[in-house]
């Protein structure tokens, strides 16, 4: 399964796409994260992505990057604060899970 | 109690406020803009290059190789940084037009057309018989003459940052009429066998028409000079962004979208990176022909003496956790987040500690930058360190970044240095307090 994590810059949505990948390693489970801009979101989210999970500092931009997720009818969701850390990776996992249902 | 205040706050101010931000004219402006750093970055290492003899010993052979090369190493930065607004000016139309869901490649080539076509070409004039007759008997003059590019000559000024504000609004104008053009059906359209990127050419020629007509009219034969015009409107604003109350303001600004978790630089930055643009291309332009460098809040002051470790100065919060955290959690934040706010990136922190509605860390988080700008914008003003005059990547570490910023000064990296540990004292006392409640919080838990 293909994640997509945006934030302002790609930078800071490194980070939790690290921690996201360690907490689906240490499950076993098959999930590959990536991260981009705001700008690079709109041509990103066509390539075959299961989610769009955008970072909490840019909410202001949900809508629009909802918008877009919506255009090619991915799911797309908005991380809650807690989960935007490098320790937040199992929250992370469960945020998906909760909007996918259980991954296999 | 703070709960509802904060989430009252966060509900009907901050978020509709951010919200602002997410116009889609500002967001191509921002766009076009943030498309053009890469460009602004690497042609300000080729400035930093040029400009090395200014900390080197004059009798060094690099230093001699490079003076002699002045010219051409900064040729590179004449058709990047030094005309960036034609650059910005595509990525701009670009994105503006992509938000109308028109096609975004014709969108940037109409806007940087009613942006070329304020800036005119000019031919200069052949040589008359008088001038000839003299420069037959003065050599110099022969070779001033022959030196003389031939053609038409596009003057380059208006293409940098002078001309971004009609940049912005010739892009405004050239999607605007692309947009209605197509909307009100105002155009050449194909039978549908046509395949659609034929169709598509076809459907800019009219707003292609429109807009070349009508900037034509205005700028070559009314006459009208749009750049001084809109300069003159301008120059109030731009000289007001480069004073103490704006950079303080700017910050609050900043910090307090942070407080509610919002990406505060970013929103700032959509209305005042223009003016951070101009000021800074003053600057080079200054140092290139070796004029006195005159502005200080270009956005690399905020960036190497306000936001070291990332917005809020946090450098000294991260460093405090990763080194005197006594509860487990501080001291596994402080693990982690210490090397991402090494390189300016603290987002870990801002969740994680998290200083978000954190009415014991939101303190510090205020204060520490304004203090650090109010030190580093007298430390500027006194001349105890150099104006910054280039853009250096983000992501270097604070003190490198900051000798780099300001054309090599090593008393920038060493305020740079000063400016981290008052960070430290600053966030010091929230920091003991904040660790405390959280060691606590572990023992009731265990």
């Amino acid at each position: 399964m293909k994640v997509l994590l945006v934030c302002s810059q790609g930078m800071s949505s490194a980070i939790a796409a690290k921690a996201l990948q360690e907490a689906a390693q240490k499950k076993g489970l098959d999930v590959t994260v990536t991260e981009c801009s705001t700008q690079a979101f709109a041509e990103e989210i066509k390539n075959g992505y299961a989610i769009g999970m955008v970072a909490p500092q840019i909410r202001h931009r949900f809508d629009v990057l909802k918008q877009q997720a919506d255009a090619v009818q991915i799911p797309c969701v908005l991380i809650k604060p807690q989960g935007y850390t490098p320790l937040g990776g199992p929250k992370l996992l469960a945020q998906i899970e909760e909007a996918l249902g259980e991954i296999k | 109690m703070f709960d509802k205040i904060t989430t009252f706050m966060d509900e009907k101010l901050s978020v509709p406020m951010a919200k602002l931000a997410e116009q889609r004219h500002l967001r191509a402006i921002r766009d076009g803009i943030i498309a053009t750093l890469p460009l602004i970055i690497v042609s300000s290492m080729f400035m930093v290059i040029a400009f090395l003899p200014n900390s080197m010993p004059a009798e060094w052979g690099i230093t001699k190789f490079l003076m002699l090369h002045q010219f051409k190493i900064l040729l590179p930065y004449r058709v990047s940084m030094y005309i960036m607004t034609l650059y910005a000016v595509f990525g701009m139309g670009y994105s503006l037009a992509n938000s109308y869901e028109l096609d975004p490649l014709s969108g940037g080539i109409l806007s940087e057309l009613a942006f070329l076509l304020t800036i005119l070409p000019q031919t200069i004039p052949a040589a008359g018989e008088a001038i000839t007759e003299l420069a037959a008997q003065t050599p110099e003059l022969q070779e001033y003459l022959s030196s003389l590019p031939g053609g038409f000559l596009m003057p380059m000024g208006n293409l940098g940052s002078a001309g971004m504000f009609i940049g912005i609004l010739a892009t405004f104008f050239a999607v605007e009429i692309y947009r209605f053009t197509q909307k009100s059906g105002f155009k050449i359209s194909m039978p549908p066998q046509v395949p659609s990127s034929v169709a598509r050419s076809f459907e800019a020629l009219t707003p292609t028409a429109v807009v070349l007509i009508a900037v034509s009219i205005i700028t070559i034969f009314l006459g009208i000079d749009v750049h001084s015009i809109v300069l003159k409107l301008v120059t109030p604003l731009i000289s007001a962004s480069d004073s103490l109350v704006s950079v303080l303001l700017i910050i609050f600004l900043s910090q307090f979208f942070w407080s509610f978790g919002i990406h505060g630089w970013s929103i700032v930055g959509s209305l005042a990176r223009p003016l951070w643009l101009v000021l800074l291309e003053q600057n080079t332009t200054a140092l290139v022909n070796g004029t006195e460098v005159m502005n200080t809040a270009a956005e690399p002051f905020y960036q190497w003496f306000v936001m070291i470790g990332g917005s809020g100065s946090t450098i000294g919060l991260a460093i405090l956790f990763a080194f005197f955290a006594k509860s487990a959690y501080g001291k596994a934040l402080g693990k982690t987040s210490f090397i991402p706010a090494v390189c300016n990136i603290n987002e870990p922190m801002i969740f994680g500690a998290p200083i978000v509605m954190n009415p014991m860390l939101i303190i510090p988080f205020i204060i520490s930058p304004m203090v650090n700008a109010t030190i580093a914008w007298f430390a500027t003003s006194l001349g105890l360190i150099n104006r910054v005059v280039a853009s250096a990547p983000w992501t270097l570490p604070g003190p490198i970044g900051a000798f780099l910023a300001t054309g090599n000064d090593w008393r920038a990296a060493v305020l740079s240095i000063l400016l981290i540990i008052l960070s430290v004292a600053i966030y010091y006392p929230f920091f003991k307090m904040y660790d405390k409640d959280l060691e606590v919080q572990e023992h009731e838990e265990a």
